[in-house]
């Protein structure tokens, strides 16, 4: 006996072994139909006796574990069930000898056999015979059920012959001896009419009737048999039967104590007829007293019979001792030892259990092939799941895996092992899904979770999936970063670089055909983000809110004037929404502060941003990021193609093949200062130009003007025309426009007009299509009253406005020359004159209105934003500072 | 050397050691050069071994806040071997009552044997985890021995634990916990 059944359990033995079989040419999936309906008769209640048979079915068992069959009974194949097809009458004959020829093979132990014929029809299948049933088809077969019932009570026959055959054997008469096959050479030639030689056929015969009776349903008979086989074999120091006999001592209290089964499934035995053993209990009294069992003692009480849960496992351990005696019983010692696990795995003593399979782990069966192994493996890594130790199953569970691709296999089982190796993920705590990870409060064992993944990785390229291979290399670069060393992250990622130039990674969910699913990793890691900020636009493209026209929205949020609730809700904030908006058309900007963490160069291709709640049109950046570079400013820029609330919740990136989408929503470490921001309709652009020369020294006013500065230099009375050109270099349509003048100046006892201009021409001429430019004259006059003297001077002097040639700064009068013509500011004759020359600053503001064409579903009082354009106007006074008349201002021309 | 393997192998005294060997090496429980990291039954070249072998620190989540083993080559080894005694550990633990924690033992004692190491486990009150593997070939260190291990262990904890600039939860960089750890290692020769 070479080969363990794993699956076995204490309370198979009290079943009955039938092997059920196909004959000829039977096709697959039809037999295993047939077999199903067969194995669905797993238990059978015997009329007239109360007492219930259950039956272990196999389509496959080696004869040579049949001849284990005396040593313990349920090892032993009782029925043969051979299942066939037979299309004609004159295959009949073949057929019928292949039959025969299949219970030959277990013929010395069989009680009985069934043939269920398919297909055959007509004159043979007509006659009745007990042992042969006819079916038309495989389709048509309805009392197969009924037929194995039948067949069961047969087989249940023979047995209760047999029990009682050998239990009403008395010591007067010879007993054989029974033995395992490697026993039989030792007892050649033994003096068999010794007291120790027949005590131990005794002793065998006891333990043997014992196996009878707990398949036959009796099972307290079976407990006084199994006591009194372990009193006279432990006499005799007959070990392994001894171990047997406890062994049956230990199946028969577990079947006692745990009527629903050990074996963890239900194993298609009915709860409702697990009962079936202690109503046996009840009636054994009366069945004693039908004379059935005429040697048990029925005044031994039944609870002393039976064992104790603790005494079941200190009498598996004395039995497992004793078949570890003998190098042949291995397989029978690991059977024990897995059966004494599932016990203990019901009565929860872990500790124990473990200990059984430590045990079970040294057993050694001789030369083991690869597939015993794996088979080997798997189970222990089962049992120990059993018993709650999920590392340990997880570890053996990783064995077996490595053994479906060991080296000395030919084929390697790369799909086996790949799946198997999935199925340890849970018992190292680790989760494919990176989001789990990212919570942060579990952390696992790193350095067997790395392990883990490098192993799913490799059987995933060599099962041909770089898909997979892709997605878990992903994994591990994601969540194990810190971990690993800089030259593994070198080594991971060239790999992943590898990989993905056959099969490049994205954002899909890969299922694999057992239906587990792998969710998208996004390489929120390469680069690190740490913070996000959306940019306002340039100056000149920001948009204004008209005047006049927001305070009636504000007041319409409360029907009352004076609340003292304050109305403030939480989700506002949450929403953080930001103060500015974005116009529709516009190119808009988002910075990142990025870093990398990799010890060499990082290129991120396709770095663009993800929204929602507005078309948004993101262009791509590309960049490279120096090894372990600092915190590095990224601009992400994208143009928004409708209007509304935009929400811009993520990037998108393409590492290394690569292209993930990362949410900032699950990526806690990213501050953001806001990310949803208005999107208004697209505003009209204007672009001016003006006929004068810009300003050398631009100068910027405020920072929320924008200001274009010219300058021209004039004297007191002097006129000037000032022609600005004004284009719409956008893409709507110009439709109002307002001019107002503002001097920065505010002391305005100081000047007169200085401005004038005439807009109607302008007007008239809208709307301004796009593309289209029009002109507007403004005059601008030098109108200043010198005769409050010194105090305007002065007043000039504070407002900026500088007069040259100024009397109380006598010193500088020598240095004065008089000028030529009104030059050009910048020219550079005149440099050294504008150290003295101050400016003076007006500002013209442009009011462009546009209302919006469309009514959408915009807010109505969006449609009135106006850009503020500054103009500023750079304009030097001079102070004529002639000869001969000191002190008097006048200002004229050179 | 009984005696030994009764302390080992309670269960199965009738085993032999040399039985269990012989076992061992034809169970066929080795494994392919490219994953030997795995467990490797076969006999390998001894240190001139005292002490322990590997010594780990694991948090209460169970994560490893300080592993550190003689023979760097086969580091993963030990990961392994500590990993999966986590289960006997996490077993030992959720057999004592609750009623019984406050005066738990933190001593766990051995925790598994396997074919070329003894594990010992000793778990704090705030269940921080100790795991010491000694040599099985060392037969010369007492449960007296290893208990004062643990104890020594369990003060250099506590020390790193007051550091006020040690976050707990990370990994254990202390060098005076390290020359601790050293000493109770046993030096390759």
């Amino acid at each position: 006996m070479s080969i363990p059944d794993y699956m076995q359990c204490a309370e198979d033995h009290q079943t009955v072994l039938v092997v059920v079989q196909p004959v000829g040419i039977v096709p697959e999936d039809e037999f295993f139909r047939i077999y199903k309906r067969i194995t669905s008769v797993a238990q059978v209640s015997i009329r007239d006796s109360q007492r219930n048979l259950y039956i272990r079915y196999r389509h496959h068992y080696l004869p040579e574990n049949n001849e284990w069959g005396d040593f313990q009974t349920h090892r032993k194949v009782v029925g043969l069930i051979s299942v066939t097809t037979c299309r004609s009458a004159k295959e009949w004959p073949q057929t019928s000898d292949r039959f025969h020829c299949q219970k030959d093979v277990f013929g010395a132990t069989l009680y009985d056999s069934r043939l269920l014929v398919f297909g055959l029809q007509g004159e043979i299948a007509e006659q009745q015979r007990t042992d042969v049933a006819f079916y038309p088809s495989y389709d048509v077969c309805p009392d197969v059920e009924k037929r194995v019932e039948d067949f069961v009570e047969s087989i249940f026959i023979v047995l209760e012959t047999k029990r009682l055959d050998r239990a009403t054997d008395k010591s007067g008469d010879k007993i054989p001896l029974l033995c395992v096959p490697f026993e039989k050479k030792d007892f050649v030639g033994l003096d068999t009419d010794s007291r120790h030689y027949k005590k131990r056929c005794q002793g065998r015969m006891r333990k043997h009737v014992g196996d009878l009776c707990l398949q036959a349903g009796m099972l307290q008979d079976a407990l006084v048999h199994y006591h009194m086989a372990v009193e006279l074999l432990r006499s005799v120091n007959d070990f392994l039967w001894l171990g047997a006999a406890l062994e049956g001592l230990c199946s028969a209290s577990v079947i006692f104590h745990y009527p629903g089964g050990t074996a963890g499934k239900a194993s298609g035995r009915e709860p409702s007829l697990a009962h079936g053993a202690q109503e046996v209990l009840i009636d054994a009294g009366a069945l004693t007293a039908n004379g059935i069992s005429a040697d048990t003692s029925s005044e031994i009480g039944r609870a002393k019979n039976c064992l104790g849960p603790e005494d079941i496992i200190e009498k598996y351990k004395e039995a497992i001792s004793y078949y570890g005696k003998y190098k042949n019983a291995g397989v029978i010692e690991l059977e024990a030892c897995v059966k004494a696990v599932r016990v203990l795995a019901i009565q929860k003593r872990a500790m124990e259990a473990s200990e059984f399979l430590q045990n079970a782990v040294y057993i050694n069966l001789g030369q083991l092939s690869e597939e015993e192994k794996i088979q080997r493996y798997s189970i222990l890594s089962e049992l120990y799941h059993l018993i709650g130790f999920h590392r340990k199953s997880a570890f053996f569970k990783r064995v077996a895996a490595m053994q479906c691709v060991a080296p000395t296999i030919p084929e390697p089982g790369w799909r086996a092992c790949y799946k198997l190796l999935l199925e340890t993920l849970s018992g190292y705590s680790l989760c494919l899904d990176p989001k789990d990870f990212s919570k942060g409060s579990h952390r696992g064992w790193a350095a067997v979770q790395v392990r883990l993944l490098h192993e799913l990785v490799y059987a995933s390229r060599r099962m041909g999936n770089p898909g997979l291979s892709v997605r878990h290399l992903s994994f591990l670069l994601q969540t194990m970063l810190d971990l690993l060393s800089d030259k593994e992250k070198k080594e991971v990622t060239q790999s992943l670089e590898n990989y993905t130039s056959k099969c490049p990674g994205g954002m899909e969910v890969l299922t694999l055909p057992d239906g587990l699913k792998l969710p998208p990793v996004p390489l929120s890691k390469l680069p690190i983000v740490r913070s996000v900020k959306l940019l306002d636009l340039p100056v000149s493209l920001r948009p204004h809110k008209q005047k006049g026209l927001l305070e009636n929205n504000m007041s319409s949020k409360s029907p009352f004037i004076y609340s003292p609730i304050i109305m403030h809700t939480r989700g506002e904030e949450r929403t953080k929404k930001i103060e500015f908006r974005w116009v529709q058309g516009d190119v808009c900007e988002v910075q990142l502060m990025v870093y990398n963490p990799m010890p060499f160069e990082l290129r991120v291709e396709h770095m663009g941003l993800l929204t929602s709640g507005v078309e948004f049109e993101a262009l791509p950046a590309a960049l490279s990021l120096p090894a372990e570079s600092g915190l590095y400013p990224v601009t992400l820029v994208g143009v928004p193609r409708t209007a509304g609330n935009i929400n811009v919740n993520g990037y998108h990136t393409s590492v290394f093949g690569v292209t993930s989408d990362c949410l900032l929503d699950g990526l806690p470490s990213v501050r953001t200062s806001g990310c949803v921001v208005e999107v208004i309709p697209s505003l009209p652009r204007l672009q001016l130009s003006t006929s004068l020369p810009r300003s050398a020294h631009p100068l910027r006013p405020s920072k929320e003007e924008l200001s274009s500065s010219v300058s021209v230099q004039l004297f007191n009375g002097e006129t000037q025309q000032l022609i600005i050109t004004l284009e719409n270099i956008g893409s709507e349509d110009l439709e109002t426009l307002e001019v107002t003048s503002k001097a920065c100046n505010t002391k305005e006892k100081l000047f007169g007009e200085f401005l004038s201009w005439d807009l109607e021409e302008a007007v008239s001429q809208l709307p301004l299509k796009p593309g289209q430019s029009v002109t507007l004259t403004v005059n601008v006059k030098v109108r200043l009253d010198f005769s409050g003297g010194e105090n305007l001077l002065q007043d000039l002097n504070d407002d900026g406005i500088s007069v040259t040639g100024l009397p109380i700064s006598s010193p500088l009068r020598q240095v004065l020359k008089p000028r030529a013509e009104t030059k050009p500011l910048g020219s550079e004759s005149s440099k050294t004159d504008y150290n003295h020359v101050k400016h003076l600053w007006l500002a013209i503001t442009y009011a462009q209105q546009h209302t919006t064409s469309h009514p959408g579903p915009l807010d109505h009082s969006l449609s009135l934003y106006t850009y503020l354009l500054a103009l500023l106007h750079n304009l030097e006074v001079f102070k004529g500072a002639e000869k001969g008349k000191p002190g008097q201002i006048i200002m004229n021309k050179y | 050397m009984l005696t030994r393997l009764k302390t080992q192998v309670p269960l199965f005294s009738m085993n032999s050691y040399t039985k269990l060997r012989e076992k061992l090496k034809l169970s066929g429980l080795s494994f392919a050069s490219t994953h030997s990291h795995v467990i490797r039954l076969g006999r390998h070249s001894r240190h001139n071994s005292k002490m322990a072998v590997c010594i780990a620190v694991i948090a209460k989540e169970n994560y490893p806040l300080f592993i550190r083993s003689v023979p760097i080559q086969n580091e993963l080894k030990f990961h392994y071997t500590v990993h999966t005694s986590l289960d006997v550990v996490e077993e030992k633990i959720s057999a004592v009552g609750k009623a019984m924690a406050d005066q738990r033992e933190l001593y766990l004692g051995l925790l598994y044997p396997t074919e070329d190491y003894k594990v010992y486990g000793y778990v704090t009150n705030s269940k921080v985890k100790f795991v010491i593997v000694v040599d099985s070939s060392n037969t010369s260190l007492r449960d007296n021995e290893i208990r004062s291990m643990f104890r020594k262990l369990h003060n250099s904890f506590t020390d790193v634990m007051c550091n006020p600039f040690y976050n707990p939860g990370d990994t254990i960089q202390s060098k005076a916990f390290d020359s601790i750890v050293s000493a109770m290692m046993v030096q390759a020769s």
